[in-house]
């Protein structure tokens, strides 16, 4: 009896050691990125893959329009596509993911593919998030900053950032107004922010 | 005796299960004489465009010693050689690059970037890098490998959270190159130095809290089971 308790409680011991090192679905904050069919993106045409994982994070703002219905933000996406991808001729809308003030992440270029946001330096070191709209003077939405920072934690989760990865501002790394002096003003107090 | 065998395990399952340790901030770096080295610092754009940058090593004894350093300051490219030691500073792009040819044994040591403007204390930029020259052998691995083999082996009791945390990035195998980058620009050789590195005071807190947590569940669990057995 006593030995078969015993059993019973390795059995179970091993079970919970197993269950808490598991992880190979996708982590939970990585599923709520609004995928590029949802927003009906035109096929990249990128091939050049970002080694992971990478140690930077780069925040931009597209400082155009902007949007707070996810119908609106769908479409503002198709616009900055449209205008990497067909104006500027570049295989793919630049940014590796864009943030509404929907509150919604949009796919970019993803966690794989390098995105073309700051320059030959970072681009193939880092991912370029990017805020939709011009934050000089207005600042983003609670929930627009929460969907960025559920961003980053995917990251994290699944490997993409290493686990030092540190934050920086577009202007930090590229003569630029981006993202936005009261932009940059909140991601300055972010935890993984570094000058 | 059966009561003693519990304890034993009991005792050896709480052994193992170590919380992950907080990290320093160096840069480590394990290379092969001969081979190069290659760190990228990135400086701020806005503050130091214009400024001078240094490549120093922190000698026993607390000398810094300047190694090379830039005198542009207009803000455009440029690079500097000194002996084996070779900054390239490019300010568009926010990056000092810096390359360390042909390392020996001797050259194991502490290392740092900084903006270099004396006689005002340089700041330093990116992280302190702990370079480690090994004797050359038939086959040495690249620096970062070899430093994730050791890491590998400091960290085998490795915790269930820390598994949870990061993809287990560090036991990676090893590929044949000359030279070891550490953040490097290019993507092709671009090899992430495996660092020891200081983790957030909120991602030690964490982990180590829901590590305590499991153990103490774990612990529950079996001693409620072990008293059981040992009354049955």
């Amino acid at each position: 009896m006593p030995g078969r308790r015993a059993l019973l409680a390795c059995a179970f011991l091993a079970l919970l050691r197993l269950g808490a090192a598991r992880n190979t679905e996708e982590p939970a904050s990585c599923t709520l990125v609004v995928p590029r069919s949802e927003w009906r993106a035109l096929a990249s045409k990128c091939s050049q893959h970002l080694k992971l994982p990478v140690r930077y994070v780069v925040v931009s703002h597209t400082a155009g329009s902007t949007c707070n219905t996810p119908a609106l933000c769908q479409q503002q996406v198709r616009n900055v596509q449209h205008y990497h991808s067909q104006t500027l001729g570049w295989c793919d809308v630049g940014y590796n993911f864009l943030i509404g003030e929907d509150g919604l992440v949009y796919e970019g270029r993803g966690w794989d593919i390098k995105g073309d946001h700051t320059g030959p330096t970072w681009n193939p070191m880092s991912i370029g998030i990017t805020f939709m709209g011009n934050y000089m003077e207005r600042t983003p939405p609670p929930r627009a900053l929460r969907a960025a920072q559920n961003l980053l934690d995917c990251g994290l989760a699944r490997g993409a950032l290493s686990s030092n990865y540190e934050i920086k501002g577009h202007r930090d790394v590229q003569q630029t107004l981006s993202p936005g002096d009261r932009l940059y003003e909140i991601i300055q107090k972010w935890n993984r922010y570094r000058e | 005796m059966r009561k003693a065998r519990l304890w034993g395990l009991l005792w050896m399952l709480f052994v193992s299960e170590l919380c992950e340790a907080a990290e320093s901030m160096e840069e480590k770096c394990v290379l092969a004489e001969g081979q190069t080295l290659t760190v990228l610092c990135p400086f701020n754009n806005g503050k130091y465009m214009h400024s001078k940058k240094a490549w120093q090593r922190l000698m026993e004894g607390g000398e810094i010693r300047t190694l090379v350093h830039t005198e542009e300051t207009s803000g455009k490219p440029s690079q500097v050689q000194v002996g084996k030691y070779m900054l390239k500073d490019v300010p568009t792009e926010s990056a000092l690059h810096v390359t360390m040819t042909n390392l020996q044994v001797e050259d194991s040591g502490l290392y740092h970037c900084v903006i270099y403007h004396p006689p005002r204390e340089p700041q330093i930029l990116f992280h302190p890098v702990r370079l480690v020259v090994t004797k050359n052998h038939s086959d040495t691995p690249a620096s970062h490998e070899s430093s994730t083999q050791n890491l590998a082996e400091i960290t085998t009791t490795i915790t269930t959270m820390s598994k949870l945390y990061t993809k287990p990035r560090l036991i990676t195998k090893p590929s044949p190159m000359s030279t070891a980058v550490i953040s490097s620009p290019g993507p092709r050789d671009v090899t992430n130095v495996a660092d020891v590195f200081r983790i957030p005071l909120f991602s030690i807190v964490v982990p180590v809290a829901c590590c305590l947590l499991t153990k103490s569940l774990v612990f529950t669990v079996l001693f409620a089971v072990t008293q059981r057995s040992i009354g049955a």
